[in-house]
């Protein structure tokens, strides 16, 4: 193999990786969870655990620590981020968290993460 | 290098590391995916790793991470990538001397995919959620884009002072 073969055999290879890791992502966001349980939780301590099936009205959670402050919007079953003073913001433009399935909202700067459990797990 | 020659393109290289770094934070992130960034200032990693050594590398690196941190970061993220940045920089090193300069975007693109997963996991070990893993397809396949974007703009900043002829013994 010449050099340039190489070199087009490396690239594609890198990029066939990058193409399966964006295809496999998007199939793991979209797979189902189970979950409805908003679990809230900094420094990987758990501050709050909701059940979003059982949210009858919206209402915000004000979530300060050391490290920031976020503003964490419950409505019935979904779960989202709508103010952060975190540098990149990109825990809000993660969007909602809708029951039932999908990745974790973090917002790493602050330590925060909000991610979905099954029902029955402390039941 | 005489040991002169070497301090002062330590400096510069950490110099130049930092304004990239700097600027780099000010851009938005295109995703909303934690984590996923050009990671431009490797770009001074991987040359001081082909031009000064492997030593002199890591000082440059330590020090633009520091500094990154007390001028664009904050202490939290600090945690994050500098353990990302420990596997990047082991993986160029080891990397450097298995693959030829040619071919340097390949090492890059490995080493970046190396940073996203010591960055997870150093998160993971913080915030004790193993979701957060589900995060690495992307920002591996994302390391992988901006690694070879990274390993090609190196090649050509080496080939470039290799032009200059600053790099030159006798000078």
């Amino acid at each position: 193999m010449n050099d340039k073969m190489k070199n087009l055999a490396w690239v594609l290879a890198l990029l066939t990786l990058a193409l399966a890791g964006t295809v496999g992502f998007m199939l793991l966001r979209a797979k189902p969870s189970g979950g409805d349980i908003a679990v809230i939780s900094v420094d990987g301590k758990e501050l709050r655990r909701i059940d979003l099936g059982a949210v009858t009205e919206p209402y915000d959670i004000p979530v300060t620590t050391d490290w920031g402050s976020n503003t964490v919007h419950v409505e019935r079953g979904g779960i989202s981020v709508t103010e952060s003073d975190c540098p990149d913001g990109i825990c809000i433009r993660m969007g909602v968290l809708r029951a039932g399935g999908g990745l974790p909202i973090v917002c790493m700067p602050h330590r925060l993460v909000i991610r979905l459990e099954e029902s029955d797990v402390y039941a | 290098m005489p040991k002169t020659k070497k301090m002062a393109f330590m400096a510069v290289l950490t110099a130049i590391a930092l304004g990239i770094f700097m600027l780099e934070a000010q851009l938005p992130s295109p995703v909303p995916v934690p984590g996923v960034k050009l990671g431009l200032a490797n770009v001074i990693t991987l040359a001081a790793i082909c031009i000064l050594g492997r030593g002199e590398a890591a000082a440059v690196l330590v020090m633009r991470i520091l500094l990154g941190a007390v001028f664009a970061g904050s202490p939290s993220t600090l945690l994050f990538s500098a353990v990302g940045s420990a596997v990047a920089y082991a993986l160029m090193c080891v990397l450097t001397a298995l693959i030829p300069r040619e071919r340097l975007y390949v090492t890059s693109a490995l080493a970046a995919v190396g940073h996203n997963a010591g960055q997870l996991l150093a998160c993971q070990l913080v915030v004790h959620t193993p979701g957060i893993w589900g995060y690495f397809p992307i920002l591996g396949a994302s390391g992988i884009i901006t690694g070879l974007f990274t390993g090609i703009a190196a090649k050509y900043l080496l080939r470039a002072l290799d032009r200059s002829g600053l790099l030159d013994a006798e000078k």
